[in-house]
């Protein structure tokens, strides 16, 4: 029963943590104010002459013009999605600082993805290929290690240890005896 | 005969020497001669000799003002101050490469003064990688990109640096990261000798180790002074914009850190030989792929000061790096097998193998965003942009769950865990990671991603300190104070510790990220003289603009008072500066000043004669934390690269046996001394 007591606390730890960020997700509706749904959108477009900043960031004369066209716009009623469009469709499709879920574009996301995928997918048959080397598994290997090293043999080694310990470092000199931390 | 002719014979001089102590250092290797191989050791020492002395001309050629010379007359001018004329030495493209050839030779210098440490067989095939690599850039340097070349006729006066370089991040950050970069050839040239000779054990893991981590220290300073660089002059109230230069300095900071991890279980374990060569190449491979970027200009991006016709020059050594190695490593493959096997998952080496694959998926994502708009072009002959939303959202969560295994990673030991122990490891971290995320959304923090990344920090943090307890409680019971046993842990497992610092200056740069990146506020305000602006709290009154005049530069500064919460905290003075030759690209004086663990950031966007202006204000809350956190970082890669005494060690002949079955909560100390132990004679057929 003891064993089991940290599993248990463990869950009861995640199920809470769990609980909590579902309530924050649930609680936070997208109620944004204009200025904020404003600069969204904007970081979501470059700005057409500067060097890597977004129109949300860059001080220039067109990232300010297009600011205005995009709180004009939302105002009006349009959703996000139809100003990124509308800019899209007058400047191109790379006025987008990100590229979209669609299309050939859909690779720059989707590569990725692919590679963490693959990648651990590979891990696992590497671990599962180099598991199965061993002859046993988990505590049994370790107990069949030690079993035939003997008890004496095995006392010898944790005394050099100890004297090796102590050489490195004079603070083991001293006989330790149940510390529970060997 | 100016300084130019002899910068120019010393860069000459230095290409034949480079020339003859490859050829020298590789017979030495062939025939087994001592004496050639100490021929080449002196080479590298006078080709480090030469390239001081190009170096030292450059520098005269600046500091008297000799126009004559192309490179002096195109990044200085007499108004500028001694210190910006030395600097602009590296301001420009032919001057950097200088700069990266003097630093290359200077640590292959340090290389072979320090060559005794390491094992006498690598030693000439580490100098012939080396000079080789030294040799394309004197190539380059010779022909295509002479910063000597002179003019016909020398100017008047020159036309002055860059003016976003005028800034004193300018004098330390291209430096550092210049040096960095260079500083991935060496362990290039460790695995590229252990792979001719088939010497891969713990000696040379250790040296190349510690290189490794001093390419590391270095390169995480540089990044560090980019984004602070970033932060201080372009004006746009952050530090990282995952620009397409940026990106190719973290991208060997990412595989060198992954190489960190992993050599531990090569150490430790025997394994992932193959893999941990393939990210040390990858490393100087990327740094080469990043400089071919910066130099070419085939990308756009922030840095396009230094565009150039080098980039089909990199572009082929990359190619010859690619293939050599490549070809090395089917040559020596059979020999590289695992000597242990592989226990469990849950154990020591089952996280840094997810480490590794967190770091390299990280550094391909950032590799393949950079990379994507010129495939774009290729394939589609359509061009588009991948900018930071693009890497926030994969990177974003990559780099939560790297720093979320970061702290279960030093719970788990060595080979295998019981889920019980790791149980009662983690239940301190993850009980204060709940309470984080229990109590943010009782402070107001609303946004569902800076909780988790919140409580994620607060795991790992707390298990690094939480480790950090159970040492001191160890030695506590020995009968050390807790104070002692802090000091004593940190001195004698300098590595584990210098480690766990690391960590924990990750964990504040990520807090500092995630801060900034989620709660960031900006406002824009044109104000007249009088008027009042308010943003989060604090209150910003406008008196009006005042310009300055000095030989060389013009300025307008806004004067504004700020307030916070009713009570008068100075005044600040943010503004423009113009340079003469550049007054097209006024560079902005901005105006950080720190709250506590929140700046506010005032940048002045335009004025109107003297009473009017337009001021954006961000407010970046816990900011100021990345800069704790990578000065945390950096001092975590000096104390595990300090040099440990080495005396203790090398008298150890006994004990051998002991080191395999010992628990991890000593570390270094028994593991260690089996390694050392072993000694070199019977080093062979322990390890390799």
């Amino acid at each position: 029963m003891k064993q089991r007591r940290p599993l248990l606390i463990g869950m009861a730890v995640a199920a809470v943590v769990g609980a909590i960020w579902i309530v924050v997700l649930l609680q936070n509706p997208p109620r944004q104010t204009l200025d904020q749904r404003a600069r969204s959108v904007a970081a979501q477009l470059k700005c057409p002459v500067c060097q890597g900043e977004s129109v949300a960031d860059s001080p220039s004369a067109i990232a300010q013009q297009m600011r205005g066209v995009i709180r004009q716009q939302l105002q009006s009623g349009k959703s996000e999605q139809e100003v990124i469009a509308y800019f899209q469709a007058r400047y191109g499709e790379q006025i987008v600082w990100s590229p979209p879920w669609q299309g050939f574009s859909l690779l720059a996301w989707l590569a990725p993805v692919g590679l963490l995928l693959g990648g651990a997918i590979l891990l696992f048959f590497i671990l599962r290929d180099w598991r199965t080397l061993s002859p046993e598994e988990g505590k049994s290997a370790h107990q069949a290690e030690l079993a035939h090293v003997d008890e004496a043999e095995l006392a010898t080694y944790r005394a050099l240890l100890e004297e090796e310990l102590a050489d490195e470092d004079p603070i083991f000199a001293r006989p330790v005896s149940g510390t529970g931390e060997s | 005969m100016h300084f130019s002719d002899v910068g120019y014979i010393a860069l000459i001089l230095a290409l034949g020497f480079a020339i003859y102590t490859g050829c020298v250092a590789v017979a030495g290797a062939a025939r087994n001669s001592v004496l050639c191989v100490a021929s080449g050791k002196r080479g590298v020492l006078v080709v480090a000799f030469f390239l001081a002395l190009a170096s030292a001309a450059l520098i005269a050629s600046f500091l008297s003002h000799d126009f004559g010379v192309s490179y002096v007359a195109q990044h200085s001018s007499m108004a500028m101050p001694w210190y910006f004329t030395t600097a602009a030495f590296y301001g420009g493209q032919e001057g950097s490469l200088l700069y990266w050839a003097l630093m290359l030779a200077v640590f292959s210098a340090i290389f072979v003064l320090t060559a005794k440490r390491t094992a006498p067989v690598l030693v000439p095939y580490v100098i012939a990688t080396l000079v080789a690599i030294e040799s394309f850039l004197l190539i380059v340097l010779i022909t295509v990109s002479n910063p000597f070349a002179r003019l016909p006729v020398a100017p008047r006066d020159g036309v002055g640096l860059n003016p976003l370089l005028m800034d004193t991040g300018m004098l330390v950050h291209p430096p550092m990261l210049l040096m960095g970069y260079m500083s991935f050839s060496i362990p290039f040239a460790f695995a590229v000798a252990a792979m001719i000779t088939g010497k891969l054990d713990s000696e040379w893991l250790r040296s190349i180790r510690r290189w490794t981590l001093a390419a590391w220290s270095i390169q995480t300073t540089g990044l560090i002074l980019g984004a602070w660089w970033a932060y201080h002059v372009l004006g746009w109230g952050g530090y990282w914009g995952w620009d397409p230069v940026e990106n190719a300095a973290l991208l060997p900071w990412l595989t060198a850190t992954a190489f960190l991890h992993s050599t531990m279980v090569q150490e430790r374990r025997g394994m992932l030989k193959v893999w941990n060569l393939v990210l040390v190449v990858a490393s100087f491979t990327l740094a080469i792929f990043g400089t071919f970027e910066v130099r070419s200009g085939i990308i756009s991006s922030v840095h396009s000061f230094a565009y150039s016709d080098i980039g089909s020059y990199f572009l082929v050594f990359l190619v010859i790096i690619i293939v050599a190695s490549t070809l090395l490593f089917l040559y020596r493959l059979p020999k590289l097998r695992p000597e242990q096997e592989f226990d469990s998952p849950l154990s020591r080496e089952g996280i840094f193998l997810l480490n590794n694959l967190l770091l390299v998926g990280i550094a391909f994502a950032t590799l393949w965003g950079t990379i994507f708009p010129l495939i774009s072009v290729a394939l589609r002959q359509q061009t588009m942009t991948v900018g930071p939303p693009f890497y926030n959202a994969v990177n974003g969560p990559l780099f939560l769950i790297l720093i979320l295994a970061m702290g279960v990673g030093p719970l788990l030991a060595w080979r295998r865990t019981s889920w019980r122990v790791l149980g009662r490891n983690l239940g301190v971290p993850a009980l204060a990671a709940a309470a984080c995320a229990a109590i943010l959304p009782l402070l107001g923090v609303r946004d569902i991603w800076a909780n988790i990344g919140f409580a994620v920090c607060t795991f790992s943090a707390g298990a690094i300190f939480y480790e950090l307890w159970r040492g001191m409680r160890v030695r506590h019971r020995h009968g050390e104070s807790y104070a002692q046993a802090l000091i004593m842990l940190f001195r004698r497992y300098r590595q584990r510790y210098g480690g766990y610092i690391v960590h924990l200056g990750l964990v504040m740069l990520a807090v500092g990220v995630i801060g900034s990146h989620f709660f960031q506020a900006q406002q824009d305000a044109t104000l007249k003289a009088g008027q009042e602006m308010h943003v989060g709290g604090y209150t910003l009154k406008y008196y009006g603009n005042i310009g300055e005049t000095y030989p060389g530069t013009s300025s307008v500064k806004s004067i504004l008072q700020v307030w916070q919460g009713g009570q008068y905290e100075g005044f600040i003075y943010p503004g423009r500066v113009f340079y003469q030759n550049f007054n097209d690209q006024p560079v902005s004086i901005i105006s950080i000043s720190t709250f506590g663990l929140t700046d506010l950031y005032v940048f002045l966007a335009d004025w109107n004669g003297a009473s009017e202006a337009t001021i954006r204000v961000f407010i970046n809350p816990l900011t100021p934390l990345v800069w704790y956190g990578g000065a945390l970082m950096l001092l975590g890669g000096i104390v595990c690269w300090w040099p440990e005494r080495r005396k203790v060690r090398a008298v150890r002949q006994s004990g051998m046996a002991a080191g395999a079955v010992v628990q991890d909560d000593k570390p270094a100390t028994a593991a260690g001394l089996t390694a050392k132990a072993a000694g070199r004679d019977d080093e062979e057929e322990v390890v390799v």
